[in-house]
């Protein structure tokens, strides 16, 4: 098992996107990652903190950080000897979360003024941040870390014949080149492959749903929606998957009003990743929050236990 | 800030037909050399170039002398570039620097998924601020139409960091109390924000009913929504999207406040103390 520092954040803790938190837990056993949730967190401040006050902002991203510098415990490991965990890596599965945080980091690096006048602020709360925490999202983790062969062999029912859109969205692969290619970003297919399902071609892959603006400009932002639904529809996707809370709330909760205002009729449940995975590692759909999802993804669900006993059947009758 | 000189250029004798554009081209090749014009009269091309101290005039008027296809020079002016504190401003901000060397290639303008909303393109904003125009950059719509995407970052051919650009001018604009009519996004931010302030973390239901509640009170909404400018049936066809995310469990009804929201007060009252970033 390796350790983690946990960032779940706001959405994913208990807001909008419940089911990714859930799921998280759900499969972070059968895949040996051991996430402990970082103690008494704050949220990272998102967008809205760093376009209305650079200072502050970085502060409450900076707390966080703080924190989990100073995170240690111990625990036994197969021998049963205690084993210190210091110096862990920040994983948070929020995309906004994971920019916000990463910038945060580097700005305080590469501005020494700044980062003196963060930790004057920090000292006022007894909090010291030497800047030695990396930050990383909870899909790079999974994707470089545990590795895909080691998730492809614990695949307990492939998800065959399940066309799956894989949707990056934008902070994951961007601003700074991260751990895959910026414009065409592969690893959410690869990981669709390795569970049995096919990855669709996704041109908008990495395209933008709107963020936040889905609140104050949303004629705006369901243009966005309309078009990243109906490149995945053309493409033959009968889902989407996503690694952001903001995307799947977009792409999901604002799906009828697309509907509606378009003259459309999609009907493509969004999942995250790890909603995915728990489908192939056979854990049941209530664990893994599928019940929160608005647009159902039960016709999905049915075809993958249908094919499933049809597969068992034929291997009877082999 | 950068000193302007300009020199005007006699050409001597030149074989070929092409003459002035090669010496143009060699001109433009000095690295203090802003613009070429070719000019008629007594004289046959003006140079433009920018220069740190005055004397730097003379020196360049002395390099260009030395060149054989070149009959006199003469320094017209040195003068002080004319003060922009605008973008002073603006370079002084962490990311804020880069808009001195946008090419204005417009592939940034040209990659953004939200361009045909904003009242000018993140090339034309650049433009803007080289030019002085705070009053109209701080009062358009541009950076609060951006999504924060990073599109136009990753692609940008010069490194500028255009969606930090955004954000430092979102507050600016803040700062200097200028607001664009029909805008909430500043609204929504301020609700997130307070928030975190209260809770430490977003508490999502709160955070939208009080945007809501703020932005359908507010006097420049319902002029917004006069002048068409915004539509009331958007807010109101919140409430059933509101309910089918409680109804499936995706709303937490109250707010989790953690226990550092006294950590948090002190971090921010000394950030205001100190008055901001810079």
């Amino acid at each position: 098992m390796t350790y983690y520092s946990y960032f779940p954040g706001c959405s994913s803790s208990e807001g909008t996107a419940v089911a990714y938190g859930r799921s998280i837990q759900a499969i972070s056993g059968s895949l040996g990652l051991g996430l402990v949730e970082l103690e008494d967190w704050n949220c990272c401040g998102s967008t809205p903190y760093g376009s209305t006050d650079e200072l502050e902002s970085l502060c409450i991203a900076a707390r966080n950080l703080a924190l989990a510098e100073k995170t240690r415990f111990t625990v036994l490991n197969e021998k049963g000897i205690p084993v210190e965990q210091t110096g862990l890596d920040l994983v948070t599965p929020c995309s906004s979360c994971y920019a916000t945080l990463n910038r945060a980091n580097s700005l305080l690096k590469q501005y020494p003024e700044l980062k003196s006048k963060v930790d004057e602020c920090l000292a006022a709360a007894g909090l010291e941040y030497k800047g030695r925490v990396r930050v990383r999202h909870l899909f790079e983790v999974i994707y470089n870390d545990i590795g895909l062969d080691f998730i492809e062999s614990n695949v307990v029912t492939p998800l065959t014949g399940l066309k799956v859109a894989s949707y990056y969205g934008c902070q994951m692969v961007r601003p700074e080149p991260g751990f895959d290619n910026p414009y065409n970003p592969q690893s959410l297919d690869r990981l669709v492959a390795s569970l049995g399902a096919e990855p669709v071609p996704y041109p908008l892959k990495d395209r933008c749903c709107g963020g936040s603006l889905i609140i104050p400009e949303l004629d705006l932002t369901l243009g966005l929606i309309h078009q990243l639904l109906e490149s995945a529809a053309a493409n033959g996707a009968q889902c989407i998957i996503t690694v952001c809370p903001l995307c799947q709330t977009n792409l999901d909760a604002y799906q009828s009003k697309v509907n509606s205002k378009f003259k459309t009729n999609y009907n493509l449940p969004i999942l995250f990743f790890s909603q995915l995975i728990g489908l192939a590692l056979a854990i049941a759909p209530e664990s893994l929050g599928l019940s929160t999802n608005i647009v159902s993804a039960n016709q999905m669900l049915d075809q993958i236990s249908m094919r499933k006993s049809y597969a068992m059947q034929g291997a009877e009758d082999g | 800030m950068g000193i302007n000189a300009y020199l005007m250029i006699k050409m001597g004798k030149i074989d070929g037909g092409d003459g002035q554009r090669d010496a143009i081209r060699e001109l433009e090749a000095m690295p203090e050399v802003a613009t070429v014009e070719p000019v008629s009269g007594q004289y046959d091309l003006v140079v433009e170039a920018t220069v740190d101290v005055p004397i730097r005039a003379r020196v360049i008027a002395k390099e260009i002398q030395a060149k054989k296809w070149v009959e006199r020079v003469h320094v017209l002016k040195v003068e002080p570039a004319e003060p922009n504190p605008f973008l002073d401003e603006v370079c002084s901000l962490p990311g804020g620097e880069c808009v001195r060397w946008c090419m204005q290639c417009g592939m940034c303008s040209a990659s953004c998924p939200n361009v045909n909303q904003m009242d000018y393109s993140p090339r034309k904003i650049i433009a803007m601020i080289r030019a002085g125009r705070r009053y109209d950059v701080l009062t358009s719509n541009t950076m609060w139409t951006c999504a924060s995407c990073y599109l136009c970052t990753a692609r940008c051919p010069k490194d500028v960091k255009i969606t930090e650009l955004m954000h430092s001018l979102e507050r600016l604009a803040a700062r200097h109390s200028l607001r664009c009519e029909g805008v909430s996004t500043p609204a929504m931010y301020k609700a997130f924000i307070n928030s975190i302030k209260n809770n430490g973390r977003v508490f999502e239901m709160g955070m939208m009913i009080r945007f809501y509640l703020s932005t359908l009170l507010s006097k420049s909404y319902l002029r917004a929504v006069l002048t068409r400018k915004a539509n009331p049936f958007n807010t109101i066809g919140m409430l059933p999207l509101a309910l089918k995310l409680l109804s499936h469990g995706r709303m937490s009804i109250k707010p989790k406040k953690i226990k550092g929201v006294d950590q948090i007060k002190a971090i921010l009252e000394r950030a205001q103390a100190l008055g901001g970033a810079r």
